[in-house]
Parts: structure tokens; sequence; C-alpha cells
């Protein structure tokens, strides 16, 4: 009896382990204009999920109470398994370690200088002394390709594809589980985005990620994403592989579907 | 999912195994790096220990570093590794290693440190004389063209800086009339010069005071308002995209301000005066009962006319310098927060160091004139 229970306990455990992120119910009003209502959503360990919609329809406000930037107005955000908003400090500080973000303009602080920016969360931390840190930091510029020295140059020296790759080292940094991207390609040109993409892809084999992004760009989704959720009407209509997007008849779908059937064509 | 730990033993030749498992990861959150790294210091030191990291479930960079840095940046045999884990070590050996840094002393420092300063002033004064003629050459243009003269921006600009500035001004004013009346009443009383107090507070405050404490209000207040602002313009990229629709941005975004603060502030002079001489005046009347209607006759036969104009010329060149060293310092702005927050300081302790040096060019001018 007792080992029953033991074993449904473990079961248990491992289901909530395996849904990284889940969004209940999750309701959200600017003034008049509602945004999201009931809105349900969760991510899995391993996926790709890309969270697609038409501009201005809460896809990045979504995005950011996943983060905890903001507070839905009802329902709630579980982010492994435990409700960021009734932890206390410590314990919220350590969950939010557990996920990195690399927000559209990169978010770089401005002051400190490429290095300064990767090695801030470590230093944080205050478990590393500087040699360590030194290395750590290096290695997480190996890993987004960019040369050690660049490592002394200020955010306002970098090219835009260079600000994406030391914001991606910087979320990276304290090995996160889930990496949550708002709009990865942005400003990049096709050449730069594909091998961003291409970047992303592998860092979510080497490391074991769980990625959620925010795009715009079909290219994007169609060679990142291995799930789409499509937000739409304040809810998520549809969360399936893009490949099972084309079966569904929804005015929006099928108007976003035809722009990239003939990219997926291609693949 | 085990937090990083380890496990020590003798093995018959009395040699130390270090059995490394767990996650050796900082998704672990349990895991303190920091702690590990001091209580393995003493296998660490010794050079005979063996390590055994196959037990390890996880190892990560950070894992990786934390180790490699106790064995001094090496691997070598008595360390044994799964092949993956080996693959990490080595990568993070071949990363470059941090520079030495020299740190030699020159003598020639402290002489460096002079020179970089007097040609950082003389790059100051360039750009702001620069910005100071390209505002003439602006003006001369608004001369041929007054239809292009940004009247918007202009009234705006007296509005934020002349309107809003008001009630501060009168409660500072106010406030320091009533302080110095008071003290000043205390000493002419003892030698029975009670009069004398009219002389004193019109003459300080008239000529001196008020433009003076007007003058640092608005390098407080809009100054740095002004700065930030450009600043923040600059850092946003829209000086260059006023420059591509063709507008001068000395024209739109200068000029404005800089006439803008300098017509305010000979107005604001007659407010901030007006303000501490009525505190003054409560402050006469009510130590030393000189009445109201006797202080505000008796002023203008004990302080020469003159002197009100003095003030007001002298307003006019406080706003003037305030807002040109506020634009400068603002369009010098660099794209980070450091440079904002330095430039808006700088900005109000040279506006204020300006107008103080003014006032003191001045008050040599006009040493004989009206006291």
């Amino acid at each position: 009896m007792n080992q029953s229970v033991n074993k449904k306990m473990i079961k248990r455990n491992i289901l909530q382990q395996e849904i990284i992120c889940d969004v209940q119910n999750v309701c959200t009003e600017f003034g008049d204009n509602i945004v999201h209502h009931n809105l349900n959503l969760q991510v899995k360990y391993g996926d790709i999920l890309a969270l697609v919609g038409r501009s201005g329809c809460g896809k990045t406000t979504l995005l950011r109470h996943v983060i905890g930037l903001t507070k839905p107005q009802s329902g709630r955000v579980v982010l492994f398994g435990q409700d960021m908003r009734a932890m206390e400090r410590l314990a919220q500080r350590r969950l939010m370690n557990r996920f990195g973000v690399l927000f559209q303009q990169g978010a770089l602080f401005s002051a400190l200088s490429v290095f300064d920016n990767i090695a801030f969360p470590l230093r944080e931390l205050k478990q590393f002394d500087e040699s360590i840190i030194y290395q750590l930091v290096m290695h997480k510029l190996a890993l987004v390709e960019l040369e050690p020295r660049n490592a002394n140059l200020l955010p306002a020296e970098l090219s835009g594809g260079m600000v994406k790759r030391v914001g991606l080292a910087r979320a990276l940094a304290l090995e996160p589980e889930l990496l949550v991207l708002d709009e990865p390609t942005s400003g990049l040109d096709p050449d730069r985005s594909h091998n961003f993409i291409n970047l992303i892809k592998q860092l979510k084999k080497s490391l074991g990620l769980t990625v959620l992004f925010v795009t715009h760009d079909m290219d994007t989704l169609a060679s990142l994403a291995e799930r789409v959720a499509v937000l739409e009407d304040k809810h998520i209509i549809a969360d399936c592989t893009l490949q099972e997007l084309a079966e569904i008849d929804h005015p929006f779908i099928v108007n976003f579907f035809q722009s990239i059937r003939s990219r997926l064509q291609g693949l | 999912m085990i937090a990083a730990s380890f496990r020590i033993f003798q093995d018959d030749q009395g040699r130390q195994h270090v059995q490394l498992f767990g996650q050796w990861s900082l998704r672990e959150p349990l895991n303190d790096f920091a702690i590990l790294r001091k209580s393995l210091q003493p296998f660490f030191a010794n050079a005979s220990t063996k390590w055994d990291l196959h037990e390890v479930e996880q190892l990560d960079a950070a894992g990786a570093s934390t180790l490699l840095s106790g064995w001094g940046n090496k691997v070598n045999d008595n360390i044994s590794l799964n092949p993956e884990h080996a693959k990490l070590f080595n990568i993070l050996i071949g990363l470059t290693r941090p520079l030495d840094k020299k740190t030699e002393r020159n003598l020639l420092t402290p002489l460096n440190t002079i020179g970089e300063g007097v040609l950082h002033l003389v790059e100051h004064l360039v750009e702001f004389f620069r910005l100071l003629i390209s505002l003439l050459i602006e003006m001369a243009y608004l001369f041929r063209r007054p239809q292009d003269f940004p009247w918007r921006e202009f009234s705006a600009n007296v509005y934020k800086s002349g309107v809003n500035a008001l009630p501060v001004a009168a409660l500072l004013g106010f406030m320091i009339g009533v302080v110095m009346g008071y003290l000043m009443s205390k000493q002419l009383h003892q030698f029975g010069a009670d009069i004398y107090i009219v002389n004193i507070l019109g003459l300080s405050i008239i000529r001196e005071l008020g433009p003076v404490l007007m003058a640092i209000l608005i390098a407080g207040r809009s100054g740095t308002a002004m700065t930030a602002q450009i600043g923040v313009m600059r850092v946003t990229d829209e000086i260059d995209a006023l420059t591509t629709m063709g507008i001068s941005r000395t024209l739109r975004v200068v000029l404005p301000k800089v006439l803008g603060l300098t017509f305010i502030a000979p107005l604001l002079v007659l407010w901030t005066t007006a303000w501490t001489l009525a505190g003054g005046a409560f402050a006469a009347h009510t130590e030393l009962g000189i009445s109201y209607r006797l202080f505000f006759e008796y002023l203008p036969q004990v302080v020469q006319p003159i002197n009100l104009t003095i003030s007001l010329i002298k307003g006019l060149m406080f706003g003037f310098v305030v807002a040109l060293v506020a634009c400068h310092f603002g369009l010098r702005i660099k794209p980070n927060t450091e440079s904002l927050s330095s430039s808006t300081t700088s900005s109000v302790v040279t506006a204020i160091s300006g107008v103080i040096l003014v006032n003191a060019w001045f008050a040599i001018l006009m040493r004989g004139i009206g006291v």
C-alpha cells in the first residue's frame, strides 16, 4: 500500500518535471483591452516551442508573465513545478537562475563591457573566483562563436548580430534549463539569422535546453520551431507541429499557413 | 538529481582517492561551488591524490572549471574521466588564459593625467564654441527666414522651465529672504541701525542673490532636464532622424532651449527677487517692527534703479549660460547609462560654476555702478 502510494508520488513527480512551464487560466487586461482570456499553455522538457500571432496580440506580454516580469490579473504561471509568485525571495532567485532570457534588443548593460556583461550573473552567485569566472566567460563566448578579443568591447560598439550573441551568452551563463527568446532573429540579415538559428539548435542539443520563443519571422519559425503555439483571439488556438497546423481550419491559421507553406516545401 | 558531492577513501598503498558523484552543475540549485572548492582544497594540494569522475552524472563548464582551477589548469594521470568529460576539460584548457596584468609604475603617470585633463578641457572648449557659433549662424538664418522659428518648442520650453518653476522659486526665495532678514535684523538692532535693513537686504537681494538663486534653481531644474533629454534623443537616434528630415538639430533642439531659457530667466529673476524681498520684509516686520509700507516705500530711495537693470541683464546671461552648457553636455552623451549620468552631473556642476564665474566677472565690470 505504502509502496504504491510512493510509486504514484514518484510518477507524478516525473510528470511534473516534464512540464517545464505551465500557464494556467491566465487573464490579462490593459484597461478595456482584454489581451488574454483563460489562456493555457504548456512547455514540455526538450521542446522548442514557438509562440506566434499577429502583432500586438499579447505574445510578448505572455512571455513577460512566464519569466515573472509582470503578473497576470488572474490565473498563474507554474515554472519547474513551482509558482514563482508564492515563493520566498531566495528560492525565487534560485528559480530565476534556472531560465535564461534573451531580450529583443539584447538588454545588455550598456556601461559594462561584453566580458562584464557575461560575468555579471556569475559574479552575483558569489561562488567563483575571478580566474574561474574568466574561464567560464571565455567558454560562453566560444559557445556563441565570438572571439576572445571582443570581450573588451562595450555594447554600443557591437553590431546587431553580436549583441544577440552576447545576450545569448549572458542568458546561458548560469546553465539554464529553459531559454526564453523574444524575437531572436529580429534585426539580423538572413545569413546571420540563419547562423543564429543553427547556433541555438546546436546549443539546445549539446546543453539539453528547452526553448520558448516568440517570432514574426517565418524563416525562423520554419527552421527552428518543433512545436507552434498560435495566440489568436485571446487564446492559444493551436498547439501542434507545423505540419499539423496545415490541417486546422481557422481563418487566421489558414492565412498564416499559406505564407509559410512555400517555405516549408523548400525544407 | 543529487547535489555535487564526493567520497574519500585510502587504498592499500596509502594513497587518497577522491570519488566525485552527483550533479556537478549549476543546474542543481543546492550546489555551492565555493564550499565544494574549499572542502576539496586539501586534496587539490596533495599531488598524489587520485581523482575519479566516473560517477558524476552531469558536469558543466562551471563544475569543470572549479575542478580545473584546483588541479592547476591541467588534467594529469591521477584523474580518471569519462570521454565526454575529457572533451569538456580539453575545451576549457584550450581557452585563452587571462593576461597577467602589468601594473608597472610609470613615473610620468601624474604628468600624463594632467596632460589628458588639459586636452580634455581644450576639446570641451572647442566643442562649446563650435556649438555657440552654430547657434549664432542659425540665429542669423532665422533673421532671413523668420517663419522657420520653432515657436512651439520655444513656447514649450518657456512653459516647462519658466511657468512650472514659479512655485518652487517663490518658496525658495521667500525662505531665504526670511532667514537673511532675521539674521540681519538681529545684528543691526544691536547698533540701533534698524532702518538699514532695507538697504542691505535690498541691495544684496536685487543685485546678487536674486539672479544667482534663480540661476542655481534653473541649472538644477531645467539644465539637467535638457541634458538628459538631448542625451536620450541621441541614444535613441532621434537627433539623426531629425537631421535626415533636413531639420537642423541646432535649430530645432538647441535653439529653442537656449532662447526659451534666456527669455524666461529675467522674468524668473524678477519673480524670485520679489519673493525674497517679501521674505526679508516679513522678517523685518516681525523682528524690528518695520511696516511693509515703509519697507517698500523706502526701498527705491536707497537702492538705485540701475541695480534692477543689472540684475535683469545677469538673469539673461545666466539663462543663456545654463541652457548652452546643458545642451553642450547633452550632445556629448554616448549611448550608455554611465555616460548619461556623468554628463548630467557635469552639466549641473559646470553650469553653476559658469554662472558664478560670470557673476564674478560682472561684479568687477559693474563695480562703480549702482552702489
